[in-house]
C-alpha cells in the first residue's frame, strides 16, 4: 500500500526558523481547508509576528492586520463576506498581549470567525521578549530573571477563558500541540472543529496551539519537545474546552 | 433675517419649541439654522437653542450661534443672561410664573410677560408650556401665520409619532396667539 | 424632493448610505454620536443588519472598516478627536494597503479630553498624515449641512477612484445642528472593484508591495494626481477686496457676516473658503492672484489655538505671487463670534495684531 501524502494547493515556502512550529500549524489549516473543499474560499487575516516571515506560505486571499487587531479586521471582512471562511493567524503577543482587546471582544460576540493562535511563551519575532502566556519563572529578553507573577500577573488562558467565562458563548475553544504525529492529528482534528463550527455559523472558535520557539528558547527542537510536553502542558493543558453542540 | 434665542431648564421644552419655529420657517421655504446646547448642558442643566432664518427666499444664513438675536424666549431666570447676545432693542417674552416681576431689564428692551402654567392649564396641557409661550412669541412678533405655524408643528409632531397630541399641542399654542392678541 | 431638516450628523449618515455606505463600525463619543445611533437602526432597516457594528473600542473600528473595505464595501467610521487619535495607527495602515474608506470627524476643541465646544484644532492631523508614514486622506470641509451631504456623496467614488481614504471635516456645531437639506438618491458603484479579497484569493489587495521605488513611485503618483484633480474652493467679494479672510467650516460662515457687516461701512474684505483642505487650494490662490493682485493682506480665522491653516494660507499665497502680510486669529473653542472678528480686523487696520507671516 502506498500513502500519498498531498501538499495542499494553498500551501507556499516560509521562512520561519528550523524547529518552529508555526510552520506545520499552518500546513495543518490548508489541509483542513482544502479537505473541506474551501481552498478557493478562505480569507487569512494574519497577525503582527514571526508570521510576517511566513505569509508567502498562505496562498490565499489574506490582509495582514495592524499588531493585535487581527479579530476586528476579520470580523469586518466576515461581515461582508458571510459566506467565506475568515480566520486569524496570530501569535500570543498579538492575540493574547496587545490584542487582548480585540481577541476577547470578538469571541464576547460571538463572531462567526474562527481564531488561531500560536503560543510559543514569548514575543517572537522582535527576539524573545516576556508575552502573557510566558511561564512563571521562565527567563526572556525582558525577564532576565525568569518571570515574576507577582509584578507582571499570570499565565494567560484564552480558551479556557472564552470557553468558561459568564457571558461569553463560543462555539469552539481548544488547545493543541504539534509535538508528536499523534498530537498533531489531534490539533488537526481540532481545527477542523473550528472550521466546521464557523461553516455551520455557530460562532467563534478558536484553537490554541502550543509551539516550539528554538531560537528564543535557545534550546534545541529535541530540548523544546521535551519542555513543551512537560512544563508547558502543564501550564496549559491541551483538550477541548468548549465543544461544540 | 431673524435670530431667536429659546432658553430655559432642561425639560422645559426649549429644544422642541426652537425646532418648531425652524420647521415653520423651513416649511415656508426659508433658509433655517436650528443650533441646540449639547453635552452637559443637556442633562437636566440650562438648555437653550438658537433659530435663524432668513425673511425671504434664498436670504442666507452666516454664522449659526448666538450672535444678536432679535427675540429672547426665557422660561427660567438665568436664561435672561443671554441677553447679552441680544440686540439692544430685542423682545423678550419671559415665562411669568418663573421670573418676578421685580426683575430689572437693561433699556430698551421689550418685555412680554406671559403666565405659561396658567395658560396651559387651562386647556389642560401643562406640558405645552413651550407651545404656550411659542404661540404668544409667534403671533406677537408676526413671525408667521397662525395657520401656518399650526400646520408646521402638527406635521413636526406627526414625523416624530407624536401626532396623537396634536389636538391638545395646537390648543395650547392657540392660548398663546390669545394671550397677546 | 422637498428639504428636510436634519441634524449634521443625521444628515452625513443618510447621505453616506444614499452614497453606497454599506458599513459602519463605531463607538460613542461626543459630539459625533448621532451618527452611531442613527446608523444602529437606519442599516437594519435597510437590510444590514450585520454591516453595522458598535465596537468594543475605537482603534476595533477602524480596524473593522479596513477589513470591511478590503472585502469590498462602502466602509465607514465617526468619532472626535479623541477617538480618532486612536484611530491614527489604523489610518496609516488603511493608507499602506490603498484602502479607500470614510472617516466622519465631528470635531471638539482642545488637547486631552478638550470639551465638547467646536472645534478645529484636529487641521494638522487631517490635513498632514495623523499616523505614521507618510499619507493623506481626501480632507473636506462644508460649511453647511448641504454640502456635507453632497460631499458624503461623493465621498466613496472619490475614495475608491483614487484608493484613498477620506475625511469629513465636521465639527461639534456642524454635527449638532439642523438645517433643510435635500438628500440624493440612492447609488451604488459604478463599475465593480477590481482589487480585494473575496475568498478566492484572485484578486488580492493588488497595493505595490514592499519598501522600495515602486511603492514610493506608485504614491507620488497617486498623491500628485489628487493634488491635481482635487482642489477646490470658493471666492466671495474679492475681485476688489483688500483684505481676504480664509476659513473653513462655520468660521466661513462668521465671516460671511463679518464680510456683509464691513461691506455696509464701506471696508474692501472678502474671503478665499476652501471646500477642501488637503489637498489644499493653491490653484485658488492662483487664480486669486490673476483676479485681484492687489490685496493687502490674508487673515486665516479658525477654531484652535495657535493656527494651523494659517501655514498654508502663508504657503499658497507665497506661490501665487502674494508678497502680503498673513494674519491670524485662533479664537479658541467655539464658533467666533461675528463682533470678535470684526474686532481682530481692526486691530490689524490699527497695527495691533502682527502678521504671523
Amino acid at each position: 500500500m502506498t500513502i500519498i501524502k498531498k501538499i495542499p494547493d494553498k500551501l507556499g515556502q516560509h521562512a520561519l526558523c528550523a524547529g518552529c512550529g508555526h510552520g506545520i500549524v499552518i500546513r495543518l489549516i490548508q489541509e483542513v481547508l482544502q479537505e473541506l473543499g474551501q481552498a478557493d474560499n478562505q480569507i487569512a487575516v494574519v497577525g503582527v509576528g514571526c508570521i510576517c516571515t511566513a505569509t508567502s506560505a498562505l496562498k490565499v486571499d489574506r490582509f495582514q492586520a495592524a499588531h493585535g487587531r487581527a479579530c476586528a479586521t476579520a470580523e469586518g471582512i466576515k461581515r461582508v463576506r458571510p459566506n467565506v471562511v475568515v480566520y486569524t493567524y496570530q501569535g500570543d503577543g498579538d492575540a493574547y498581549t496587545i490584542g487582548i482587546a480585540e481577541s476577547l471582544n470578538a469571541a464576547y460576540r460571538n463572531e462567526n470567525i474562527t481564531m488561531i493562535s500560536i503560543n510559543n511563551t514569548n514575543f517572537g519575532m522582535t527576539g524573545g521578549q516576556m508575552s502573557w502566556t510566558t511561564l512563571p519563572g521562565q527567563k526572556t529578553e525582558t525577564s532576565v530573571n525568569g518571570r515574576d507573577c507577582e509584578l507582571t500577573g499570570l499565565p494567560f488562558h484564552f480558551p479556557e477563558m472564552v470557553a468558561n467565562s459568564q457571558g461569553f458563548h463560543v462555539a469552539y475553544a481548544a488547545r493543541g500541540t504539534v509535538n508528536d504525529v499523534k498530537s498533531i492529528n489531534q490539533t488537526k482534528r481540532m481545527i477542523r472543529n473550528a472550521f466546521e463550527a464557523q461553516l455551520n455559523g455557530e460562532g467563534f472558535s478558536v484553537v490554541e496551539v502550543l509551539t516550539a520557539c528554538p531560537t528564543n528558547w535557545h534550546m534545541t527542537p529535541q530540548q523544546c519537545q521535551e519542555r513543551i510536553s512537560t512544563s508547558v502542558e502543564s501550564e496549559y493543558p491541551v483538550g477541548e474546552f468548549k465543544k461544540r453542540g | 433675517m431673524k435670530e431667536i434665542i429659546f432658553a430655559g431648564f432642561g425639560g422645559q421644552g426649549v429644544l422642541t419649541g426652537g425646532l418648531i419655529i425652524a420647521y415653520t420657517a423651513s416649511n415656508l421655504g426659508l433658509e433655517t439654522v436650528w443650533l441646540p446646547s449639547y453635552g452637559p448642558t443637556m442633562r437636566g442643566g440650562k438648555a437653550n437653542c438658537t433659530v435663524k432664518f432668513g425673511e425671504k427666499p434664498g436670504e442666507a444664513i452666516g454664522s449659526p450661534s448666538m450672535e444678536e438675536a432679535d427675540i429672547l424666549i426665557a422660561m427660567n431666570e438665568p436664561s435672561l443672561d443671554y441677553l447679552e447676545f441680544c440686540k439692544k432693542d430685542c423682545a423678550v417674552f419671559v415665562n411669568a410664573n418663573a421670573v418676578p416681576e421685580s426683575h430689572v431689564y437693561p433699556e430698551g428692551v421689550d418685555v412680554t410677560r406671559i403666565d405659561v402654567v396658567e395658560l396651559a392649564n387651562e386647556v389642560g396641557n401643562v406640558k405645552g408650556q413651550n407651545l404656550v409661550m411659542l404661540g404668544a412669541v409667534i403671533k406677537k412678533m408676526g413671525l408667521f401665520s397662525e395657520k401656518e405655524a399650526e400646520e408646521a408643528m402638527c406635521k413636526m409632531f406627526e414625523e416624530k409619532g407624536k401626532g396623537a397630541f396634536n389636538s391638545a399641542n395646537v390648543a395650547a399654542m392657540r392660548k398663546g396667539f390669545e394671550a397677546v392678541s | 424632493m422637498a428639504k428636510e431638516l436634519l441634524k449634521g450628523n443625521v444628515a452625513a449618515a443618510e447621505a453616506a448610505l444614499r452614497g453606497g455606505c454599506d458599513f459602519f463600525a463605531g463607538y460613542p463619543i461626543t459630539p459625533s454620536t448621532e451618527t452611531l445611533e442613527y446608523l444602529s437602526h437606519r442599516m437594519p432597516e435597510l437590510g444590514m443588519k450585520e454591516r453595522f457594528i458598535q465596537s468594543e473600542n475605537e482603534i476595533a473600528a477602524i480596524n473593522m472598516v479596513m477589513g470591511a473595505a478590503s472585502a469590498g464595501a462602502r466602509a465607514m467610521t465617526a468619532s472626535s478627536g479623541p477617538g480618532i487619535s486612536l484611530k491614527a495607527e489604523g489610518m496609516s495602515y488603511a493608507a499602506h494597503y490603498s484602502i479607500p474608506f470614510v472617516l466622519l470627524n465631528v470635531q471638539r476643541w482642545g488637547t486631552g479630553l478638550g470639551s465638547l465646544k467646536s472645534g478645529q484644532a484636529d487641521y494638522f492631523r487631517e490635513c498632514k498624515g495623523g499616523g505614521h508614514g507618510d499619507y493623506h486622506n481626501i480632507v473636506y470641509a462644508p460649511f453647511n449641512i448641504q454640502e456635507m451631504v453632497d460631499d458624503m456623496y461623493e465621498a466613496w467614488d472619490v475614495a475608491e477612484k483614487y484608493r484613498v481614504g477620506v475625511t469629513m471635516f465636521s465639527e461639534a456645531v456642524l454635527g449638532q445642528m439642523m438645517e433643510a437639506v435635500e438628500m440624493p438618491p440612492f447609488k451604488k458603484r459604478e463599475k465593480e472593484l477590481d482589487w480585494g479579497v473575496d475568498g478566492t484569493g484572485t484578486k488580492g489587495m493588488k497595493y505595490p508591495t514592499g519598501d522600495g521605488w515602486d511603492y514610493v513611485e506608485f504614491e507620488l503618483e497617486k498623491y500628485n494626481r489628487i493634488i491635481d484633480e482635487m482642489q477646490r474652493w470658493e471666492f466671495y467679494n474679492v475681485e476688489d477686496a483688500d483684505y481676504i479672510f480664509t476659513a473653513v467650516g462655520l468660521p466661513a460662515r462668521a465671516c460671511l457676516d463679518v464680510i456683509a457687516k464691513l461691506r455696509a461701512r464701506g471696508e474692501k474684505v472678502g474671503m478665499l473658503r476652501p471646500k477642501i483642505i488637503w489637498p489644499f487650494p493653491f490653484l485658488g490662490f492662483e487664480e486669486l492672484h490673476r483676479v485681484n493682485p492687489h490685496v493687502k493682506g490674508f487673515i486665516s480665522v479658525e477654531m484652535n489655538d495657535m493656527g494651523q491653516m494659517v501655514d498654508d494660507v502663508a504657503l499658497a499665497a507665497k506661490k501665487a505671487g502674494f508678497n502680503v502680510p498673513v494674519y491670524c486669529y485662533p479664537c479658541g473653542g467655539g464658533v467666533p463670534q461675528v463682533k470678535a472678528i470684526i474686532a481682530k480686523y481692526q486691530d490689524i487696520l490699527d497695527g495691533v495684531l502682527k502678521e504671523k507671516y
